[in-house]
């Protein structure tokens, strides 16, 4: 069956990737597919099976020619993509998933600095408080100093937003895999990253009614909540990473790349018809999120608004249904 | 004698299709299934013949397609007889004898030479 497939995806591989070549490729797979089974059926060999089906298979330019595309392939201007190989796909997965990790440290680290000023200033002895500020800058600095060095180490993948890009049908669907199995990975990594979030006040609480020493109700419950926070966001970030990657690969793919073996995910970002809406939905939430805050703390209404959020998130809906371009 | 050369039976391929499609609607393969056992496997039309017929031929409004699942469960495109599909294959058919008539008069059984 796999044999069959590929041998379908490389004779399409010179047409573009639209919408009657893929109802073609489906179709036309349905065919080999029902012939394959009843010759096994009749007790043929896999192999004379698989020998059948693609010697009576047919020749494509007849396929290209009746649905409109004949022209099209003669006069088919060949964009040079670069395709990226699938170990160069893998690596960069790979790579980009471990820089996620490095960012979530160094933010981890941001988040905790101000721990050392809490737990030292306990001791109330100056060159403890000293030490103290002496840690947080040191955290800082080490957090950022994580960041911008992943950063520059990530740089060298900037081809990936500079050049026109693809990948092949074998590495799409080897990542389209992977997704697939990392996504209880993902799922779990979040939830506990979300929980521990909220649950950093615990300590805090849990300390203050079982203990008298302030050391623990004004020291280390209240520094456990940056503990907490800390190792929450740092796998909330680490979470999406190796998914971010991913998509980003498989959205390199488009209609114009030939090779077309690729459809649009259910996740990947929404596309609109107008480019003016296309580029104000690509800053939507951070618009509401400006608009909130704004007019939060002009009225300090707070307790009204909040409506912006459902608002906003049916407003999204509905002009994606107006404006927003579907494949059919 | 070996296959039907398809340059010569490529004008056919409607009727053929069309014919099968004349008592009930069907779908690919089971198509080519029965064109290979009517003509006693004398002809094996290709997939790719086949479906460039089926787009073809439904662009014209010969044919219409719908999905359908099949007996196994399966999601098969099958297609249907217009009206006009109807009156095309009664032209075809009468195109065919009016074809098979004149070419009649240049077929010999004698061989080589032809007019002996």
């Amino acid at each position: 069956m796999e044999t069959l497939k590929n041998y379908l995806e490389s004779m399409f591989a010179s047409l573009p990737n639209t919408v009657e070549v893929l109802k073609a490729k489906e179709e036309l797979y349905t065919m080999m597919e029902d012939k394959y089974n009843e010759l096994i059926a009749e007790g043929k060999p896999e192999n004379e099976a698989v020998g059948i089906v693609i010697s009576e298979f047919g020749n494509l330019d007849e396929v290209a020619e009746s649905i409109g595309i004949g022209q099209m392939l003669q006069e088919y201007t060949y964009v040079d993509r670069n395709q990226i190989p699938s170990e160069e796909a893998e690596e960069y997965v790979q790579q980009y998933s471990q820089h996620r990790f490095w960012i979530g440290l160094g933010v981890m680290l941001l988040i905790f600095s101000p721990m050392s000023i809490i737990i030292t200033s306990m001791a109330r002895i100056g060159a403890f408080e000293v030490i103290g500020v002496a840690f947080f800058f040191l955290m800082i600095a080490a957090g950022v100093g994580i960041i911008v060095f992943t950063s520059i180490n990530m740089s060298k993948w900037k081809y990936l937003d500079e050049q026109l890009c693809c990948i092949d049908y074998a590495t799409a669907n080897q990542l389209k895999l992977e997704k697939e199995a990392h996504r209880a990975d993902k799922a779990l990594l979040l939830t506990i990253g979300i929980a521990l979030c909220i649950l950093s006040v615990v300590p805090v609480i849990l300390f203050s009614s079982l203990f008298k020493n302030f050391v623990f109700t004004e020291g280390i419950g209240p520094a456990l909540i940056f503990v907490f926070v800390g190792i929450g966001v740092m796998m909330i970030i680490f979470a999406g990473g190796r998914e971010t990657a991913i998509n980003k690969l498989l959205a390199l793919n488009d209609a114009h790349t030939v090779s077309g073996s690729y459809r649009k995910g259910q996740d990947m970002p929404d596309s609109y018809i107008n480019p003016g809406i296309a580029g104000f939905m690509k800053s939507y939430w951070t618009i509401i999120t400006c608009v909130y805050l704004i007019w939060s703390f002009l009225t300090f209404d707070w307790h009204i608004t909040w409506i912006i959020w459902p608002v906003a998130a049916i407003a999204k809906t509905v002009i994606w249904n107006i404006w927003g371009a579907r494949e059919e | 004698m070996g296959e039907i050369s398809s340059d010569v039976i490529r004008g056919y391929n409607d009727t053929i299709i069309l014919f099968l499609l004349l008592d009930s609607p069907s779908y690919g393969y089971e198509i080519s299934k029965k064109i290979k056992s009517i003509s006693e496997e004398k002809y094996l039309i290709k997939e790719t013949t086949l479906y460039s017929a089926f787009t073809r031929m439904e662009k014209n409004g010969y044919i219409e397609s719908y999905t359908q699942n099949s007996e196994s469960g399966k999601k098969r495109t099958y297609y249907r007889i217009t009206d006009q599909g109807r009156s095309y294959y009664r032209e075809k058919c009468e195109e065919w004898n009016l074809t098979k008539e004149v070419i009649e008069h240049f077929i010999t059984e004698g061989g080589e030479n032809g007019n002996s």
